[in-house]
């Protein structure tokens, strides 16, 4: 009988570290075309629509960065959490909340004009993403509760948190009983930035905080920390870093970067807040996050990619008929190529018969 | 343990078969042991007896040890060598591989040389000296350890009074009460087998562990007992715990950031929250040429180091901190004769210059030729320190052996 055996490798190679994104991409365009093509679609049309009509059109490129913009943020602040092996599953809760946070203000404010308006909804989201992100943070350190179940669940509490917001207390007056907010006034509105599109300040906000966030993790003490202890809990402690507050730091940064895209989210696209406002793009995210390696430069890449696959999808979906759900499939086989990949960076597969593992 | 041989042997035996067995083998050779505990809660060097047993049950034509003695006390040592004489007497052949030359003189009738991997020589052991033997496998003439005699010492440095920690885990040893005084220009050794309580006493000190009594460890009157690990080192205190993998170091890391570790308050290698790489580079790049590290460079991963390099550098980033207390943890495990000489020179020189050096270490040989006092570990309890010419390795080893022996027995 042949059997199989992973290997660990003595040092990955840096290039196949790097390349498995791209290789992974590949393969989901190819195996996406094949798996379309058996299922009667025009497998070749899908992948051609979802992964290079959104480059060819000139017009869809301003949509890749309004998609981009909130994946890359989320995404920046869950690959800083994820190197310290503190894994956040709830940005969707921390955006959602973020978002609120920032209706919240704006809704205060209704009656009032001034340029303060938007900085203070945005330094409410992220102030709201954070504490939200507290309570995992909370729990696990005082009390061993795995985050990942925790950071999840919160995730549907604050999905219901919107549903009563804007059925009750904060229902729009004049809305005929629609369940959604006022429209924000003009000072609570995040501004565009290029006239004639829909590109707003968030894009240009979501590069900085990537590149503020590679500066602090390659060089500051506080990304030393996060590095530290997602590699080598034990020499971190030796090190003088403590486990309770890099976990406590992981979920107030990335909850605080999910606020702040909840906060851009609600102040751009959205205008009000409604319940449709849970997009998923905080468990997106965490594709977004791995694509890029947990590198914040990356995850500018991986933010792109996903989002030419939002998209294009949007584009098969009106020109091939292709079903919205494709786009969930498309970004799936990514991750699921993702993950394979790095196992093969870091091990190798070696054919062993039964006797040669005799001997051994 | 029954469990743990029952999986070495060839063909399945019932255990009530095998356990007459292993009891009888235990006898003829004078190995004593619970065949029905649980491997965890054994000591190395009690554990090291399954393996002997194990070998033993399969009565072997040839056996192999490598470093059979590094956790054992000089008693059990002379309790393996009449074991291996007599199988020797019996006709077994045995390879037996240490870096230890004084146990190559007493057991081994040939000897083989060995030097990165190279024959080197072959020569009878009986008629060499474990100094001509040392100079063979480095290459080059032997430095020995240049400690300026009749030294005085300085005002006590480090006192710990009533030192004690919580048993962490299932198979945590904590320390019980531990007191002693190391001054200024002192070096105190700390004996043990392994498993005794070293690596919760490293801990302990090094701050991983933090006390709840300030008084309990002070440096120069100065009570650290509450600090963490970097109050600790800021206050002068430095320790290299005994695992380098994933502890004193981190593999995926470069040397240089490895350096950021431990020294980056004591050599400013952080200015307003950021980290000068430059400076933790020349940082580096100075450890790797003092102590002579194989290394590309501080680019380097700590991974791709052989251990005994990484060992080096993890001494020489500490050392060259210059702390006013060092505490070590074997120092010198798996390193070679002639790396292993650089540091305790390196040890030695920094003593003399009035730091407090505590080394915790399981190789007597290392202990006496460089402590001046002397304690011994045992179930984390710590005898009263003496000074090393005071003290016989008989006393050392019975007291190493101590509730352990009775509890064995």
């Amino acid at each position: 009988m042949m059997q199989f055996r992973l290997e660990k490798r003595r040092e990955p190679s840096k290039a196949m570290l790097y390349g498995t994104p791209i290789v992974a991409v590949l393969l989901t365009m190819i195996v996406g075309a094949i798996l379309f093509s058996l299922i009667g679609f025009d497998g070749v049309g899908a992948v051609r629509e979802i992964f290079i009509t959104p480059f060819t059109n000139t017009y869809k490129w301003q949509d890749l960065g309004v998609k981009a913009a909130p994946l890359i943020i989320i995404g920046v602040g869950l690959s800083i959490a994820y190197r310290a092996n503190v894994w956040n599953i709830g940005a969707e809760g921390q955006y959602v909340v973020g978002g609120l946070a920032a209706t919240g203000v704006a809704l205060a404010t209704y009656q009032m004009t001034g340029w303060w308006i938007l900085p203070l909804m945005i330094l409410a989201g992220m102030a709201g993403g954070a504490l939200y992100g507290a309570i995992p943070a909370l729990l696990r350190t005082r009390l061993g509760v795995n985050e990942i179940l925790t950071s999840l669940m919160l995730t549907y509490v604050s999905v219901q948190a919107i549903y009563y917001l804007v059925r009750a207390p904060w229902k729009d007056p004049m809305g005929m009983g629609f369940p959604q907010t006022r429209r924000f006034a003009a000072d609570a509105l995040l501004p565009n930035i290029l006239p004639g599109t829909i590109v707003h300040a968030g894009v240009p906000i979501a590069i900085i905080v990537a590149l503020v966030a590679w500066f602090v993790m390659s060089r500051s003490v506080f990304g030393y920390q996060m590095r530290v202890v997602g590699a080598a809990p034990h020499a971190a402690r030796y090190g003088g870093f403590s486990e309770n507050r890099t976990i406590w730091l992981a979920f107030l940064v990335s909850g605080a970067l999910a606020g702040l895209a909840g906060a851009l989210e609600v102040s751009g696209p959205f205008q009000r807040m409604v319940p449709g406002f849970p997009t998923n793009y905080g468990f997106t995210a965490i594709i977004v996050a791995f694509l890029g390696r947990l590198d914040p430069l990356g995850v500018i890449f991986g933010g792109l990619v996903i989002a030419v696959t939002f998209v294009g999808g949007e584009i098969a979906q009106t020109s091939i008929g292709l079903s919205n759900s494709a786009t969930g499939v498309f970004q799936a086989m990514m991750l699921f190529f993702l993950l394979a990949g790095d196992l093969l960076v870091r091990y190798r597969i070696r054919r062993v018969t039964p006797q040669a593992e005799a001997r051994a | 343990m029954l469990e743990n041989i029952a999986l070495g042997m060839d063909s399945k035996i019932p255990s009530r078969e095998l356990e007459a067995r292993i009891r009888a083998v235990m006898n003829q050779y004078g190995l004593l042991l619970d065949p029905h505990r649980t491997v965890a809660t054994l000591s190395v060097g009690e554990r090291q007896r399954i393996e002997i047993v194990r070998a033993l049950l399969l009565e072997p034509q040839l056996l192999i040890m490598d470093e059979p003695t590094s956790v054992l006390t000089p008693q059990e040592v002379e309790q393996l060598f009449t074991v291996l004489r007599k199988l020797a007497a019996e006709g077994c052949s045995i390879l037996y591989i240490s870096h230890k030359l004084h146990e190559i003189k007493a057991l081994c009738d040939t000897a083989t040389i060995l030097r990165g991997g190279k024959l080197v020589d072959t020569c009878d052991p009986k008629q060499e000296t474990s100094r001509s033997m040392a100079e063979k496998m480095i290459g080059t003439g032997l430095k020995d350890i240049v400690k300026a005699e009749g030294r005085t010492f300085g005002p006590p440095k480090l006192v710990v009074s009533q030192l004690s920690t919580v048993k962490a885990g299932h198979f945590d040893v904590p320390v019980d009460g531990v007191s002693f005084t190391v001054r200024a220009g002192e070096i105190l050794g700390i004996a043990g087998v392994a498993g005794n309580g070293q690596n919760a006493l490293l801990d302990a000190l090094s701050g991983e562990i933090r006390g709840d009594d300030r008084e309990a460890i002070t440096i120069d009157g100065l009570g650290i007992g509450m600090m963490d690990t970097t109050e600790r080192r800021r206050n002068g205190l430095c320790a290299v715990p005994e695992e380098r993998n994933g502890h004193a170091a981190v593999g995926e890391f470069s040397l240089s950031d490895n350096s950021v570790l431990t020294a980056r308050d004591r050599l400013g290698m952080v200015v307003m929250g950021l980290i000068n790489g430059g400076a933790a580079k020349t940082y580096t790049g100075k450890v790797i040429a003092d102590f002579a590290v194989k290394a590309l460079g501080p680019g380097s991963m700590a991974g791709s180091l052989s251990g005994g390099n990484l060992q080096k550098y993890i001494m020489g980033r500490e050392i060259l901190q210059k702390p006013s207390v060092l505490v070590v943890s074997q120092p010198t495990w798996g390193v070679d004769a002639g790396a292993a000489a650089a540091i305790h020179q390196a040890l030695v020189d920094l003593a003399a210059a009035g730091s407090a050096i505590v080394v915790i270490s399981q190789d007597l040989d290392e202990l006496r030729a460089l402590s001046d006092t002397l304690a011994v570990i045992n179930m984390g309890r710590l005898s009263p320190a003496r000074p090393v010419k005071d003290v016989s390795v008989e006393e050392i080893g019975l007291l190493m052996g101590g509730v352990h022996g009775a509890e064995a027995a």
